[in-house]
């Protein structure tokens, strides 16, 4: 059970209703045995508890927390957390200014001020505010994703494009961050920018050739720059080339997926009929 | 315009797609097997993303595909849902917009259908739903006495039942079969279980 919690702590899993399951029994029952392991599992329960309105655990946890660490800025965080999750946000932000008062380098505390923006629906105060943050704090993977996400919700491909690029630049081996660029590209339209996306669909293959929306990907542009009548004959024949490979890996995928189970013949063939009548299309 | 009749099995997998994802905003769309002119009856809706909404690549195959799949079962893609991962902001994001304007070109009394995630409560009275129709190129609200629900009761309580039993982990929506394409995402399991407690013997 411990472990568990641990291993859900470790890979940052937002799995919130089973750790709140897990977690009452546990505390109840055994907290005499988890030592001082009990001080990290009631913070990672009362974020779970937060999230599944379950302000009731969530309080117990915090009241442990503050007796234990009083002036605790760590603490001080989890009360702000849980007046967002009651939307009181004035009174959270007014909590992490307070945090930021005492220490401006918190990071925490900024990124739940920015969290709150977003919560509020407030997209571009939220955005002007991750990227001032994003200035001083350069190195921040997960503010980087955010900013992206925001900027893709707001259709601002060119500057998602930016954030990827700098999540590429430090993750060079993560297929996930390529395969977005490559979808932000294709979205952005425009004979080089599907000429990018399908080149950074292969990199994210090249790195896990499991990637089915990469797969597709790849599929889709080298589809499109083919059929598009600004080619010459040589990159023309290059692009069916490569989307002809891609149908043939996607087929084989979804055979082997097929294979046994009933239950997904329906996806299977509508695979194989779209690939069959986009050939068309191409030639 | 016309009347629009949502059936239980489009209603029940919509709501679960907005309650399997509660962080994100979802989208779909909605099916019809009946016949096109007169009256809209939507009968099923696939489920499509978790994420990234907006984004070109994976929206244009799943139209694709589901395009495919509606030519093999004699069904046509009559509009276009979406639960924002806001609540408190059920409008039509422009991606939406665009979407719906795709599927009107193809369907002329196309709908699109807003879940307004502030009043999914378990107590809620009334569908928590919001729809548009295309008027002279633009997408205005529709009258809601035109829109219609058999047995709205009884799909409340299907919805709710599978929420409680956790069955509502069983919808796979397209985002989900990219993950792992031995997941379907037509849901026929899925749609055997929400028919089982419909039927007759069970109300």
């Amino acid at each position: 059970m411990r472990d568990k919690l641990r291993k859900w702590r470790e890979d940052n899993h937002r799995n919130s209703e089973q750790i709140v399951d897990v977690a009452e029994e546990l505390i109840n029952e055994h907290a005499s045995k988890l030592g001082d392991d009990i001080w990290i599992i009631y913070e990672q329960v009362m974020i779970a508890a937060l999230d599944c309105s379950r302000d009731d655990l969530a309080w117990t946890c915090l009241q442990e927390l503050k007796k234990q660490f009083p002036g605790s800025q760590r603490v001080k965080r989890l009360g702000g957390m849980r007046l967002e999750a009651l939307e009181k946000y004035e009174e959270a932000g007014k909590q992490y200014d307070s945090i930021l008062q005492e220490d401006p380098t918190n990071t925490a505390a900024r990124k739940r001020k920015i969290s709150i923006l977003k919560a509020q629906g407030k997209n571009t105060d939220a955005i002007r505010e991750l990227n001032e943050y994003l200035e001083l704090f350069v190195g921040d993977q997960e503010a980087w994703h955010e900013l992206s996400d925001l900027y893709i919700n707001e259709h601002d491909y060119g500057k998602a494009a930016f954030c990827l690029e700098e999540l590429m630049m430090t993750n060079p081996h993560n297929h996930l961050y390529c395969e977005q660029y490559a979808e932000v590209k294709y979205t952005q339209g425009g004979l080089e920018n599907l000429e990018l996306s399908r080149k950074y669909f292969a990199q994210a293959l090249k790195l896990n050739n499991r990637n089915m929306r990469a797969l597709f990907g790849l599929y889709m542009s080298a589809s499109h720059i083919a059929a598009s009548p600004k080619v010459n004959a040589a990159v023309k024949k290059a692009n069916v080339k490569y989307a002809a490979w891609a149908a043939n890996q996607i087929n084989r995928a979804y055979q082997l997926a097929g294979r046994g189970t009933k239950e997904n013949k329906c996806s299977v063939k509508a695979v194989e009929e779209m690939l069959e009548s986009m050939q068309i299309t191409m030639s | 315009m016309g009347e629009v009749e949502l059936s239980c099995l489009a209603y029940v997998k919509m709501y679960l797609h907005a309650c399997l994802f509660p962080r994100c905003s979802v989208n779909g769309l909605l099916l019809s097997s009946s016949p096109a002119g007169g009256a809209v009856c939507v009968t099923d809706c696939v489920p499509l993303l978790h994420s990234h909404l907006p984004l070109a690549p994976i929206t244009q195959l799943a139209l694709t595909q589901v395009d495919v799949w509606c030519a093999q079962t004699q069904q046509r893609i009559v509009g276009y849902y979406q639960a924002n991962a806001c609540v408190s902001d059920c409008s039509p994001t422009p991606c939406a917009l665009k979407i719906a304007d795709k599927i009107a070109e193809q369907c002329n009394n196309a709908v699109l259908l807003m879940i307004d995630g502030g009043k999914m409560s378990p107590d809620y009275r009334v569908p928590p739903i919001v729809m548009y129709e295309r008027k002279d190129s633009r997408w205005t609200l529709k009258d809601k006495h035109t829109i219609m629900l058999r047995q709205w009761e009884e799909t409340r309580e299907i919805a709710g039942q599978l929420l409680d039993s956790g069955d509502h982990s069983l919808l796979v929506d397209f985002d989900s079969h990219l993950d792992d394409i031995t997941r379907d995402w037509t849901n026929q399991k899925l749609n055997a279980k929400i028919a089982e407690l419909a039927s007759p013997a069970n109300v």
